[in-house]
């Protein structure tokens, strides 16, 4: 156990200088100089020297890496270039929301996808099943923006469900979960609807399986097969596709944080690459695939716990 | 109309609060359960940088407005130049000492002490400072030196005499003064945590979601209505104008869409203000770039683009026609003897054929921002139509300001944002020390003596004729077409009282109260 703990920390630590190093020369080859972002229109040819001079810029690109490395091993990953505050302590603050927006959008993700998922593939061929799958369909196909906006419309303006603005400073509980709602739900039922495709694939693979077919034969009840035998079986392949779909909705989160107004990792990151804020870039990819890496990691433990033939590999 | 817009909003609320079993508590106006007087303002974007030797965007502009006081400042109604923290200055009668007397018994924000002259002559100094890297130094070209002879006066000793330098000093950008203790102490973290002695306190700002202000009790033009400011980033204007319908927001600022604007025009309980900004939108022509070289092509360009469809086609009328880069609300606008461009094909086709130019290939590079990236594609249809090749190169901002600060580019889009004074407009446009990576991406070389005549005239019937003499030769040799001119859309709740407007594109609370609350 303390090898395969080792073997993940070195892992983590090899993806994580590489993301980043991909990240820091990315930056730097793309159009774009955060000296002509921040003195704008009344640039001039000394004006940008000083202050490239300043943000050291000036220096050859991988002098600035080694730099940047350096002071990264011990733990400092640089001040943004357009506020001056720590790219670390302004990643940070942003990590708060996104959790919030993450964990409630998995977990409605979660508490729709598999139980639709396990009823399509029971009902296979029934219009239960042509329902869901097209219900899943549409979950994928709408761009989660163009949901959050009809959401929005329907829910907060014409129903008065729901706050347009998907976050608030007030303090309390309920106002913050009032607030999470829409944001989540729109999350969740875009990421719900991959779920549910999976479930039920994985499902009707584990359903025609002999162990199955033997429970069966034994007079097991048939909602004990599906929901305790059949599930745990397909829960691999559905954990994985879990992991998977909390990364992409990482992504789409940039998307939902936009519609709904929400501060987080996704809207702090794209502001940055439209400054070319370096420092903040790299400290937010930086978190974001340790976010990543961590949650595999994670899986991968629950895998060793569900499943004891994946223990010994 | 408040009455009406209120009772059956409340009752729909209340109704759908009943039928799902959810507390009544949570809804309504946040604001009156907690019976503070805050007013929420919305962003488009988040804020970045508020020290004000470095500070650029409207975002950055509207918090700085509340935070810092300047020596005099533009009414916000009228743009006329009034006293702010100074309280009355006298002009040596050669005209290069400007003294400035005081304020007594001010003092800075969250206690870093009084004001005194000695951080008026800080802050001009560190602007000053090639070391401080400010983006205005030029702003103060031309200004030898900044004494504090006591702490209650301040002079300014120029190089020559200068019409235009009250508006250098104005609570705007290098205008707004910073404390030299409150700097010094605070350091590399100063930019988000500003130091003022303005109306507003800055409490705190969460990034990317939202910045906190409190009322400044001690403020010398009196403490301020409400007790705090929220400003709040809302970038879908659609979620904005719902978000100000339901109540949620206050103030919706820097409003840009077109249905947007519609929309909110007919809600109820919504008053839609509109002015004229200081700025017009123009296309930059390069006047060292092939064809572009010859005055009868850049005329050509103009006549054949027609701008009153695109502002009343692609705008539906929410901008207005530009006769020159000045807008009416500088008090140096004028369009006498200044040409016009009517939309004439034919005249277009007829100087194209005239220089000798056919299958000119032309480009227009603009920055991938709503509405730049789309507008100026009519145009180039327009521009087709009379044979030239034009097409439109939509480059992503950070790009885009690299492509024109390289100054190779054929024509770009541009857009020159700020307060209503001539000097700083015009310069940043024609003069020759704007050549690239400034914004002179035309290489306009022929302004430079008239902008310097403009300076050194004594008074303002003189700098205004010889503004009209700038705008007319820059109309006639159209390095820089002007395309419209901007207009400013804010709407406000029906809460909101005393709003003013102004025409700075920045968004200033300090007079309004709120209602019922």
């Amino acid at each position: 156990m303390l090898l395969y703990v080792a073997r993940c920390a070195a892992q983590l630590a090899v993806a994580l200088v590489g993301i980043v190093t991909v990240a820091f020369f990315l930056m730097r080859a793309i159009p774009g100089d955060p000296a002509i972002y921040m003195l704008g229109d009344y640039a001039t040819t000394e004006s940008l020297a000083t202050l490239r001079a300043r943000l050291g810029l000036d220096l050859p690109v991988w002098q600035q890496y080694g730099m940047f490395l350096a002071s990264a091993a011990r733990g400092d990953l640089g001040a943004s270039v357009v506020t001056g505050q720590s790219a670390l302590a302004e990643i940070w603050s942003a990590v708060p929301p996104s959790a919030e927006l993450a964990v409630a959008g998995m977990s409605i993700a979660i508490a729709f996808g598999v139980p639709l998922g396990v009823i399509a593939a029971v009902r296979q061929g029934t219009y239960v099943d042509v329902a869901v799958m097209a219900l899943a369909l549409g979950g994928i196909s709408f761009p989660v923006f163009w949901l959050g906006l009809v959401a929005i419309l329907v829910l907060s303006h014409d129903l008065g469900l729901f706050p347009a603005l998907g976050a608030t400073s007030e303090p309390g509980l309920w106002p913050a979960i009032h607030h999470l709602a829409l944001p989540a739900l729109v999350l969740g039922l875009s990421v719900a609807a991959y779920i549910a495709r999976l479930t039920r694939s994985a499902m009707l693979e584990v359903l025609g399986q002999d162990h199955i077919r033997v429970a069966r034969a034994m007079g097991v009840p048939e909602r004990r097969i599906v929901w305790r035998l059949a599930l745990r079986n397909a829960s691999i392949p559905i954990l994985a596709v879990i992991g998977v779909t909390f990364a992409w909705s990482l992504g789409n989160a940039i998307l939902v944080e936009a519609v709904f107004s929400r501060p987080g990792l996704g809207s702090t990151i794209l502001k940055a690459i439209l400054a070319r804020d370096y420092q903040l870039v790299q400290a937010g990819v930086l978190v974001l695939a340790a976010a990543v890496v961590l949650l595999n990691t994670l899986l991968d433990l629950v895998y060793g716990a569900i499943d004891p033939r994946l223990r010994k590999a | 109309m408040g009455e009406r817009t209120t009772m059956p909003d409340v009752g729909r609320r209340g109704i759908m609060a009943g039928a799902t079993g959810i507390a009544l508590g949570a809804f309504g106006s946040p604001v009156l359960a907690q019976g503070t007087q805050m007013l929420r303002i919305r962003f488009g974007s988040d804020i970045s940088q508020l020290d004000p030797a470095k500070i650029f965007g409207i975002e950055n502009q509207s918090v700085a407005t509340h935070v810092y006081s300047g020596l005099v400042k533009y009414d916000q109604a009228t743009n006329a130049i009034v006293p702010d923290i100074a309280t009355g200055h006298e002009v040596s009668s050669d005209g290069t000492v400007w003294t400035f007397r005081l304020r007594p018994g001010v003092t800075w924000h969250k206690n870093f002490g009084a004001f005194t002259s000695d951080d008026v002559k800080f802050s001009f100094d560190r602007i000053l400072d090639p070391a401080t890297g400010s983006a205005y130094r030029g702003q103060l070209a031309g200004l030898k030196e900044v004494q504090a002879p006591d702490p209650m006066t301040v002079r300014f000793v120029l190089e020559a005499p200068n019409s235009g330098f009250l508006h250098k000093l104005c609570a705007f950008n290098q205008g707004w003064i910073v404390s030299r203790r409150a700097v010094t102490e605070i350091g590399e973290r100063y930019s988000m945590n500003p130091i003022g002695t303005g109306p507003f306190v800055f409490e705190r700002w969460t990034t990317g979601n939202e910045v906190r202000m409190s009322a400044n009790a001690a403020y010398f033009g009196g403490a301020p209505q409400v007790s705090e400011l929220m400003f709040r980033v809302v970038r879908d204007e659609t979620a904005a104008a719902i978000a100000l319908e339901n109540r949620e927001l206050d103030i919706f600022f820097a409003l840009q869409s077109p249905d947007v604007i519609d929309r909110l025009r007919r809600a109820n309980g919504v008053t839609l203000l509109d002015r004229p900004a200081n700025n017009t939108v123009n296309l930059v022509l390069n006047t060292t770039a092939g064809p572009l070289r010859d005055v009868r092509v850049r005329r050509a360009i103009m006549h054949a683009m027609n701008r009153k469809a695109l502002i009343d086609g692609f705008f539906r009328g929410t901008k207005t026609e530009a006769t020159s880069v000045l807008t009416p609300t500088f008090q140096e606008y004028t369009d006498e003897g200044v040409p016009r461009y009517a939309y004439d094909p034919d005249r277009a086709r007829a100087l194209l054929r005239e220089a000798g130019v056919s299958n000119f290939r032309f480009e227009i590079t603009t920055p991938a921002l709503n509405p730049y990236d789309r507008f100026p594609v009519p145009l180039a249809n327009d521009l087709q139509q009379v044979g030239i090749q034009a097409t439109v190169r939509v480059l992503e901002r950070a790009a885009y300001g690299q492509a024109r600060s390289s100054g190779n580019v054929q024509s770009c889009i541009t857009a020159v944002v700020g307060p209503p004074d001539p000097d700083s407009a015009l310069v940043t446009l024609f003069h020759t020390r704007s050549f690239p990576p400034g914004l002179n991406t035309s290489r306009y070389d022929r302004a430079d003596d008239l902008l310097a005549e403009a300076a050194r005239a004594t008074d303002m019937a003189q700098r205004k004729a010889t503004y009209g003499r700038l705008l007319k030769q820059t109309m006639e040799d159209v390095p820089v077409l002007p395309l419209f001119a901007e207009q400013l859309f804010v709407a406000h709740g029906a809460r909101v009282q005393g709003f003013v407007q102004n025409s700075l594109f920045t968004v200033n609370a300090s007079p309004v109260s709120l209602r019922g609350a």
